[in-house]
């Protein structure tokens, strides 16, 4: 059983895609018990419902064999109902009644035109922690706006920071980091709503906007215009105040390791590993840390001249072990191939009825003594419909007839 | 109405360390009582750029001026018995100490929690314990070992890293969420966690990790290019007076998209009907779609595809960011008098509940020592021994 942090908590997630849905495998590792109330009968953006280049090759929907669906959906229940068909009315009640928690990732306005705001919600359940988390946030002009997390970084003013120095912006790559930090704020978010319903003894509602949490992690770049009125602009990896500081490469074709040397002892380190221990003796030009910042691209290429030599983990490991910092740059499949990860027993195997048997990155955290376990692999559409709806007092005929009007459904068409 | 989080109490040993600044921040800043333990010198927090005239003090780095709001800060040499044991009577009564140590370190100082005492979130770069537990890694290092570095990258050139200390704030972002988890739990009858955050498990474990695509098919991600030609639009496309971003390849949103750009026979034209054909007339679509944009601001292309649904956003300036319509709206930056430096801008609420959250200037360092070590019983006398013999500042 998993760690138990948030044990006797019943949550409802409403989304799809990333944020969302990670926050919910998140909340399950830590005990709440998570009902992904999954999109239907419309499949969400990360089912797929033909075989795509990434689906796990095997039997069954193709729609259950996504990876980008399966990693943000463990450790909780899936059911699957038509919140727009009017038979469901009941049963979404009964399940807002039964919770502590509802959150819900549509573009901001929906779940009011859906007829479910927090306005509707709260008489249902007055104590009912309820948190909206759209892109932009709930209130302000942009209310209905749809985005990815690549839409998000790029009006955070990260994109415009990101990229080699030069190149044109057609050349950066959208990213989805929001996505990431979206869901560690929900958990934390939650926590804080709960509190506040103790302190008051009742429901609240949270507006959550994924830009603003992001937003608070860039306090470098914005200060640069707000303390000193000067634009970020892309540096690469390099760090105007460290040398050296970047990927640098390896053998083999592209493969690269990253270097730094933060203070001279760090790059004494990487002297010594270079095999010229004096470049950091009394004297030498590069000995200094001005030195170094004024002759940077000599340094630079003084270090690829010897890693590129060298694998990426063996330059990794040579540098890394004399007190500097050194790290490959791995490939995904290449995560395998840390010493330390396998040692920590990090990756978890995983069987699922469609996907069958897979290597899945592991938890986020460790904890003692209730340590986190994949308790549940991503539910397929609708697997927990009965369960969950006889929960909350649906008989087994009531649970047939919604399915036979389409309410509730255990697969797309 | 007292903000949510008051009453808990956060003890921060974290070196001055990124991670930890970042964990703790948000308790401050929802009402939790944050003492910060600092090293004597100051951490990398307070010596991270920006500062003010681009003159280094260790008050008035942007890092710290944005990570430290509202924390009380001791300076102290946990290294030494008798920091130790100030820090022993600092956790006394604590809720959660985060700890961002060396492995040895960290386990002397974990040492001192007793077992009815606060949970603890410990955060290293590896873990305590393995191989690599004893490397020193930076915030571009910890990203190198978790596949995003070698994906932020177009073909043929080197793997990129984030803007400065992403990585770092998103692991202080991990240890913040499992630690208020811990807390509600302690809070309801849970037991104490002692808990474990290592930032390449961190960075490695969330959502934005292609690992486990490599897993289902045995195939590496490709590294694509920032503008795919094949599944378009995505990524950053030239308007008038500068970029938007697209996120509008699929079918859905391209149907919108040609709609909006007045086109809707484009989706049913057979050059784009058929995905695996649309790749080859990129150039063809980008006759309808280009000067379609070049007639256009950014913030137009926004506002008009928006109105179709379609996934598109303005690519900001920085100084674009503080003045979007959105973020003046809900207040997403807010101004402080921060003494010593003047007034500053920050990031607002991360997340919005009435009277929720409150930022306060971050400390000098050392400013809370006298009278923490007041409220831990230390009398004056003690306390001027342990600031001669360099244990606390």
């Amino acid at each position: 059983m998993t760690s138990q942090l948030l044990k006797g908590l019943k949550v409802l997630e409403l989304s799809e895609v990333w944020a969302g849905p990670m926050a919910g495998s998140l909340l399950g590792d830590l005990g709440a018990d998570v009902i992904k109330v999954e999109s239907y009968p419309r499949a969400s953006q990360t089912r797929p419902t033909v075989d795509s280049p990434i689906s796990k090759p095997g039997e069954g929907p193709p729609y259950e064999r996504s990876p980008i669906h399966h990693l943000p959906n463990r450790n909780k229940r899936n059911i699957a109902i038509d919140l727009r068909h009017p038979d469901s009315a009941e049963v979404f009640k009964r399940l807002v009644r039964s919770a502590d928690v509802l959150y819900e990732g549509y573009s901001a306005g929906t779940i009011q035109r859906m007829g479910w705001g927090w306005d509707v919600l709260r008489e249902i359940n007055p104590r009912l922690v309820m948190v909206s988390m759209p892109g932009w946030g709930v209130e302000g002009p942009y209310q209905g706006y749809v985005t990815l997390g690549s839409g998000l970084d790029a009006s955070a003013g990260h994109t415009s920071v990101r990229g080699y120095p030069g190149d044109p912006p057609e050349e950066t790559k959208p990213i989805y980091h929001s996505d990431a930090t979206g869901a560690l704020t929900l958990v934390f978010a939650l926590v804080t709503a709960l509190r506040r319903r103790e302190q008051t003894g009742e429901g609240q509602y949270v507006d959550l906007s994924q830009i603003e949490v992001l937003a608070w992690q860039l306090p470098g770049i914005y200060a640069e215009w707000t303390m000193n009125h000067r634009l970020p602009k892309p540096l690469g990896n390099a760090d105007p105040h460290v040398v050296p500081h970047d990927a640098y490469p390896a053998a083999g074709e592209d493969k690269w390791v990253f270097v730094a040397a933060e203070n001279d002892a760090q790059w004494a380190a990487v002297a010594e590993v270079a095999g010229h221990p004096e470049w950091a003796a009394d004297g030498h030009a590069w000995a200094s840390m001005p030195g170094r910042l004024g002759a940077r691209a000599e340094v630079d290429a003084a270090i690829a001249a010897f890693t590129s030599g060298l694998e990426a983990s063996e330059a990794a490991d040579a540098i890394a072990s004399r007190g500097a910092i050194a790290a490959p740059i791995v490939a995904p499949a290449e995560m395998l191939g840390s010493a330390q990860l396998q040692s920590r027993n990090w990756f978890q195997l995983i069987d699922h009825r469609y996907a069958g048997m897979n290597l899945m990155p592991g938890f986020l955290w460790g904890i003692e003594p209730d340590a986190p376990s994949w308790d549940l692999p991503c539910g397929l559409v609708g697997e927990f419909n009965h369960e969950v709806l006889a929960e909350v007092g649906f008989s087994e005929d009531e649970i047939a007839a919604l399915e036979a009007a389409g309410a509730i459904g255990d697969h797309y068409d | 109405m007292p903000q949510p989080l008051a009453g808990i109490r956060v003890i921060e040993v974290g070196g001055g360390a990124v991670s930890a600044a970042s964990a703790t921040k948000t308790f401050a800043d929802y009402g939790a009582e944050v003492v910060a333990v600092e090293p004597l010198t100051g951490g990398l927090v307070r010596r991270l750029p920006p500062f003010p005239e681009d003159a280094p003090r260790l008050d008035a780095g942007a890092f710290h001026l944005a990570l430290n709001t509202g924390k009380r800060s001791i300076a102290l040499d946990v290294e030494t018995a008798s920091g130790r044991e100030v820090l022993t009577r600092l956790i006394r009564g604590a809720d959660l100490v985060v700890i961002e140590q060396p492995p040895a370190v960290a386990r002397r100082l974990l040492d001192l929690v007793p077992d009815d005492g606060p949970s603890t979130v410990t955060i290293s770069p590896h873990g305590l314990e393995g191989p690599y537990a004893d490397r020193t890694e930076n915030d571009a290092s910890a990203f190198a070992w978790t596949t995003r570095m070698h994906l932020h990258a177009i073909p043929e050139r080197p793997p990129l890293r984030y803007a400065p200390q992403l990585a770092a704030i998103q692991v202080g972002g991990t240890a913040a969420a499992v630690g208020a988890a811990a807390v509600w739990s302690k809070e309801h009858g849970g037991e104490r966690r002692n808990i474990e955050v290592a930032a390449v498990e961190a960075l490695g474990g969330n959502v934005d990790s292609f690992f486990i695509t490599w897993s289902f098919t045995q195939v590496e991600t490709a590294r694509g290019p920032g503008q795919s030609h094949i599944a378009y639009p995505a990524g950053n496309y030239r308007c008038k007076d500068g970029y938007v971003m697209f996120a509008a390849s699929g079918p859905r949103f391209f149907e919108r998209l040609c709609q909006g750009i007045g086109h809707a026979e484009l989706p049913t034209d057979p050059r784009f009907a058929d995905p695996l054909l649309k790749g080859e007339h990129w150039d063809d679509f980008m006759t309808y779609l280009g000067p379609w944009l070049e007639a256009r601001t950014k913030h137009e292309v926004f506002t008009e595809l928006q109105g179709f649904g379609v996934m598109v956003a303005p690519t900001l300036e920085v100084s674009e960011v503080l003045t979007d319509p959105q973020a003046v709206a809900r207040g997403s930056f807010v101004e402080l008098e921060q003494p010593g430096v003047g007034t500053i801008t920050l990031a607002s609420a991360p997340f919005h509940l009435d009277e929720a959250w409150e930022a306060h200037p971050a400390p000098r360092l050392g400013q809370h020592t006298t009278e923490l070590l007041d409220a831990a019983g230390y009398s004056r006398d003690e306390q001027i021994a342990l600031f001669r013999a360099g244990v606390t500042g």
